[in-house]
């Protein structure tokens, strides 16, 4: 090897070496404070100018024991709880080839944010409970689903907590304490 | 063209140990409070870990490699520790931390963003037993019988075991693609494995229900408690949205950091004086230390989790889930070690149709009480 090569390759590799650096540091920071990213893209609503984020919705598949990434847009709002209402609804809609872990005909009535307790209240309708198909699996799923992707979307939210009809339940289908809210389990998202 | 196959086999090796340099970033705080010492082990993102506590120290073990910049540090100042040494193992960061005479793990819990493991630490006169910690390894045969005894005060051989099959009557549970009832599937293996246990070590064994009835789970839990049974193994099988998972796991209770604050809470307002008219206040505080009964046996909890799921992997031959943790109802109001099993999963068609399968419960119940029977040893003799 002559000595300009020699160069050549040690340059190369110090290159590589400061290039993966830089993409591990990037991508470990993402799970611990991942902000919507706000676009510069304006719609008109009526006669209101209205903005949209980029959003990262997380999605049950069968080939994954875990949640799997989907980009979508969402107009914001003035009122922080329409926002939220808008997310859910996004992800209750679900995407193509992937599954969302909650029963047909389920549909959200209220978000309301508890800013002095960094909590989101989430009141669904009764048919959660009544046709919710039992397994503790399933239940962590819906619990996890909903969490989750709100926690890492919205960083205000560190908690999440569950009402059907308009009341506390003890549990969705005879496992996990519903009463309680509950804070993110990244886990479900591994390999962000 | 060398240079090149060169020059390409640096970069693949170098994508290939880039993983290896996302270190966990691991900052450790200690602090004095009345009544114990608090050392929090504080990271950029969550890990799992083991705890284990000998005389005079205990050993903080982390899966992959920490960033942490000393080998040793000490604490002078500190009420009970003395100094922290740091190693890597293979695979594993170990932090041995050394305490000032003998202490004991009052509690220890996990808190997020950051993710912090916190153990609040007391003096303690006699030298300590091991303890699992929270995240435990199913592929682990579980440890050799531990010499010192765990935490409930004045525990008892093993003699009552209580029998928890899930649902019934109404309730129906999980229900198979070909109409299998998990209330029916949880029945049946349940009263298996209470013949066998009775049959083979001739313990009592109580059940939270023997027919088709529906039982509330805050009865389940009662009537544990009120019959003074020593451990509680509610029977269930798994459902999910996702219809081609399959396999066993074992659950303990998970102590949510909502749990940490109303025990802290509880525990706080039982220092003061109370007012005698604030009886409302009161029951209140009860129903917060009685919703939380199982706390102290959290340890013993995910011990008797362990060694039922290396039974049900070693004898199903199903696929390994592993030992989790979960806020389950009916576990968090026992005050005894107690595990909740997902023997199979009725929502996937193979493993609906093994569990109409007379031999296949039989098996299960079999797992079970092997792993019941080394948790008896286990338990048994640490109390020698």
């Amino acid at each position: 090897m002559t000595k300009k090569s020699r160069t050549a390759l040690l340059i190369s590799l110090a290159a590589f070496f400061v290039i993966a650096l830089l993409a591990v540091l990037l991508f470990r920071k993402k799970p611990a404070g991942f902000e919507p990213e706000l676009l510069n893209k304006a719609g008109v609503s009526g006669a209101v100018l209205t903005q949209f984020i980029k959003v990262k919705l997380f999605y049950f598949s069968e080939t994954s024991d875990y949640l799997q990434p989907v980009y979508r847009e969402i107009e914001v709002p003035e009122i922080r709880e329409e926002l939220y209402k808008k997310f859910i609804a996004l992800l209750l809609a679900g995407d193509s080839g992937h599954i969302t872990p909650v029963p047909d005909g389920v549909q959200l009535r209220g978000a309301y944010y508890l800013d002095s307790k960094e909590m989101l209240v989430l009141d669904f309708n009764e048919l959660l409970g009544s046709s919710f198909p039992g397994g503790t699996t399933a239940e962590l799923e819906f619990i996890y689903f909903l969490v989750d992707n709100l926690c890492y979307n919205f960083g205000e939210i560190k908690k999440v907590k569950f009402l059907i009809g308009g009341n506390e339940s003890k549990t969705l289908a005879g496992h996990i304490d519903l009463e309680k809210p509950f804070f993110p389990n990244f886990d479900w998202l591994k390999g962000e | 063209m060398k240079n090149l196959i060169k020059t390409s086999s640096f970069f693949i090796l170098i994508l290939v140990l880039a993983p290896l340099l996302t270190a966990l970033d691991v900052n450790i705080r200690t602090s004095d409070n009345e009544g114990f010492t608090r050392i929090v082990f504080e990271a950029d993102r969550s890990f799992t870990y083991a705890v284990q506590s000998r005389p005079g120290q205990m050993q903080v073990r982390l899966s992959g490699r920490a960033a942490f910049p000393a080998k040793t540090m000490g604490w002078p100042d500190s009420m009970l520790l003395e100094r922290l040494t740091y190693e890597i193992q293979g695979n594993e960061s170990v932090f041995t931390v050394f305490f000032k005479g003998n202490a004991t793990i009052k509690k220890s819990f996990v808190l997020e963003k950051p993710f912090r493991v916190v153990f609040d630490l007391e003096k303690s006169e006699k030298a300590v037993g091991a303890t699992p910690g929270s995240a435990v390894s199913p592929e682990k045969k579980p440890d050799p019988p531990q010499e010192n005894p765990p935490a409930p005060s004045k525990p008892k051989p093993i003699e009552t075991i209580c029998i928890d099959p899930g649902h019934g009557g109404e309730d129906l549970g999980a229900i198979g693609k070909s109409k299998s009832q998990e209330k029916d599937v949880t029945l049946k293996i349940s009263l298996k494995l209470k013949k066998l246990i009775e049959s083979k070590t001739g313990l009592r064994v109580i059940m939270t229900r023997d027919k088709d009835s529906e039982v509330s789970l805050n009865t389940r839990a009662s009537i544990a408690n009120n019959q003074l049974a020593q451990m509680f193994i509610s029977v269930h099988a798994n459902s999910s949205f996702r219809k081609s998972a399959y396999g066993s796991e074992t659950y303990f209770v998970s102590l949510q950091a909502t749990d940490q604050e109303s025990l802290e809470l509880a525990q706080k307002e039982n220092q003061n004086p109370v007012d005698p008219g604030e009886t409302i206040k009161n029951d209140e505080l009860k129903m917060i230390l009685w919703n939380m009964a199982q706390t102290e046996y959290v340890r013993e909890s995910s011990k008797l989790a362990e060694y039922i799921q290396n039974e049900l992997n070693d004898l199903l031959g199903t696929r390994n889930r592993g030992v989790k943790q979960a806020p389950f109802r009916v576990l968090m109001r026992t005050a005894m070690p107690a595990v909740l099993i997902e023997t199979a999963f009725i929502s996937n068609a193979s493993e609906e149709k093994k569990l109409k399968d007379e031999e296949f419960l039989n098996k299960i119940a079999f797992a079970i009480y092997s792993g019941i029977s080394k948790f008896i040893y286990y338990y048994n003799n640490i109390l020698k």
